[in-house]
């Protein structure tokens, strides 16, 4: 019976779908197979990307979680990638996408991502958006970690200066500082280079400063 | 166009800028040592490439790089080099600059004297744990390099086939689905003037 | 230190199997190709090993040196070559998501030169597209002209000319104030 739902669905996929999925055969075990491709053709039909699904169902597996498990970590990327879709907008990459989609995991809101997109409508935010996940990842609070790469986008900071900037506040996390007060002194420091007209802003949350064009 | 030669303050930068910086007492020592050496030389630090690319896309610059010896590390897709052969011997150089919009080439990287064997697996490879072999180097030094896309990308090493590491020099992954070790990758894909990153 | 001869000797003797004589050529051309190399890579150790691999690579191909006499222009495109691989390199290692707080920290000392400025130069420069660092450093440090430059990196003149303008605007708002202070 499954194995008829499966080819069933298989069948109905459009042929890039059923390659993304064919990608899981010998790999993941039914009955998880089946759901996942389900969720990869639901997913394929919002207009998210099914790569990243698949690669997920292939993480677990290589990692030897059951299937249980499994679905549970692809459903819930799924649902991410939605929510990532609906705030980044249709044009949206798929690398645009996956970070955005680590960056909610990591507790930014959708109007932060919205919001980004609205500050940088023509660059892509892959990098942006992956910098708020790796600080959270190093333990600076979500909202602190949003705000500070929301104030240097705003200020045209380029993508090379957001990577150093992570690197600076991971290093003075790692040399002791908190997270918070980390982030938001580093993010002073980084505007006030590419904007002399910002003064300081607070690490956390969003502040009503003017906004500055971003540098081409 | 303003004149930035009679710009005092860009005088003072490239005046500071012109200052001689020391170099170690056994610079050239080591540069004739590696000169007379001949190909192939490789500094004693520095990694050996890949010579069997396997599926990965090699620029042509680091074909290049390998047969100099100079063990130098991988570029990006924005240089490529034409070779000429001249008779006798040594082949010609002529280096070109070229603008490509070619994925980025990661290295990875992970020390592990007592491993047998150390694999990547990630995104990039569907997770497969026997696909990307590292190569070990003096020292307990794994490389394997990896032309990737912009993206961000979940990775981890697997040492001996079995167990999950983590990347010590990378940002951990936000999520942990599955209890094990995870790290992230984020390659950039802007402008070639910034760079992948 | 004696020479043995202006650049074109050195190169001719080396063609004939006179390996030794490009020490010559080293120590000739060391000292501008570090200072250049340091700005550009923003750390000595870097800077070395990229200038290393520059003269290894030049000795390899000495024979496409078509002007023997113009040794240093044809060295320093690939210096240039060198520092713009390492510079990329350093940037896309996964391993240099590692916070090395030694070679961050890591800005080239030079001898006679007040230190803290230096500091702040290196990180205004860091600051730079790499582009744009690089004609800045070519134009007004190594005092090339736009043809050599031209020649040099395959760029445009105007290209040139731009990025060097925009160069030392940014380095002006970045180092104006700092300056002011002295």
């Amino acid at each position: 019976m499954r194995r008829t739902l499966l080819v069933a669905l298989l069948l109905s996929l459009p042929n890039a779908a059923r390659a993304q999925v064919q990608r899981l055969a010998g790999r993941v075990p039914e009955p998880a197979r089946t759901q996942v491709a389900a969720l990869v053709d639901s997913a394929t039909a919002a207009g998210v990307p099914g790569d990243p699904l698949v690669n997920k169902a292939l993480e677990g597996a290589s990692k030897g979680a059951d299937g249980a498990r499994i679905v549970a970590a692809v459903r819930s990327l799924a649902a991410r990638l939605r929510d990532a879709r609906a705030a980044l907008g249709a044009s949206a990459s798929e690398a645009e996408l996956v970070a955005g989609a680590a960056a909610l995991r990591a507790g930014a809101t959708p109007a932060f991502l919205a919001r980004l997109r609205r500050e940088s409508p023509r660059e892509p935010l892959v990098l942006p958006l992956a910098v708020m996940a790796d600080l959270v990842a190093r333990g600076v609070p979500a909202d602190t970690a949003a705000g500070s790469v929301l104030a240097l986008v705003r200020a045209g900071v380029r993508d090379a200066d957001l990577v150093a900037f992570r690197q600076d506040v991971e290093r003075d996390i790692a040399l002791g500082a908190a997270g918070g007060a980390a982030a938001a002194v580093r993010t002073s420091a980084t505007t006030s280079l590419n904007a002399p007209g910002l003064t300081n802003l607070p690490g956390t949350g969003t502040t009503p400063t003017p906004p500055a064009p971003r540098k081409p | 166009m303003r004149d930035d030669s009679d710009d005092p303050l860009i005088g003072r930068i490239a005046a500071e800028l012109r200052h001689p910086v020391p170099a170690r007492p056994d610079f050239e020592a080591r540069v004739m040592a590696a000169v007379r050496a001949g190909p192939p030389s490789v500094p004693a630090r520095a990694w050996t490439w890949l010579s069997e690319p396997r599926a990965v896309a090699v620029s042509p610059l680091s074909a290049l790089a390998l047969a100099a010896g100079v063990g130098a590390l991988v570029i990006a897709g924005i240089w490529s080099a034409s070779r000429s052969t001249r008779p006798g011997g040594a082949a010609g150089v002529a280096i070109e600059p070229v603008a490509a919009a070619a994925p980025s080439v990661v290295t990875f990287v992970l020390v592990d004297p007592r491993a047998r064997s150390v694999a990547l697996a990630g995104d990039f490879d569907g997770w497969d744990r026997s696909h990307l072999a590292m190569r070990r180097g003096a020292s307990g030094l794994w490389t394997v390099d990896v032309p990737l896309a912009p993206g961000r990308y979940r990775y981890a090493f697997v040492v001996d086939g079995r167990r999950f590491v983590a990347d010590p020099t990378a940002p951990p992954a936000v999520d942990d689905d599955f209890g094990q070790p995870t790290s992230v990758v984020t390659v950039s894909g802007a402008r070639a003037a910034g760079g992948a990153l | 230190m004696s020479d043995g001869g202006p650049d074109e000797a050195l190169v001719r003797r080396v063609l004939e199997g006179d390996v030794e004589a490009f020490a010559g050529l080293v120590a000739r051309h060391r000292d501008r190709g570090l200072r250049f190399a340091a700005a550009m890579l923003g750390d000595a150790a870097d800077a070395e090993e990229a200038l290393q691999d520059a003269f290894i690579r030049a000795y390899r191909a000495l024979r496409s040196c078509r002007e023997p006499a113009k040794f240093g222009a044809w060295f320093l495109r690939i210096l240039v070559n060198r520092c713009r691989t390492r510079a990329a390199t350093r940037r896309r290692s996964a391993g240099l998501f590692v916070r090395d707080e030694a070679a961050l920290e890591r800005a080239p000392a030079a001898a006679g030169s007040d230190p803290e400025w230096r500091e702040e130069i290196t990180r205004a420069l860091a600051r730079l597209d790499p582009l744009q660092r690089e004609a800045f450093l070519l134009k007004h440090v190594e005092g090339l002209d736009y043809e050599e430059m031209a020649r040099l990196t395959g760029a445009g003149t105007s290209a040139l000319k731009m990025r060097v303008m925009r160069a030392c605007e940014h380095l002006r708002s970045m180092l104006g104030e700092a300056n002011d202070a002295r």
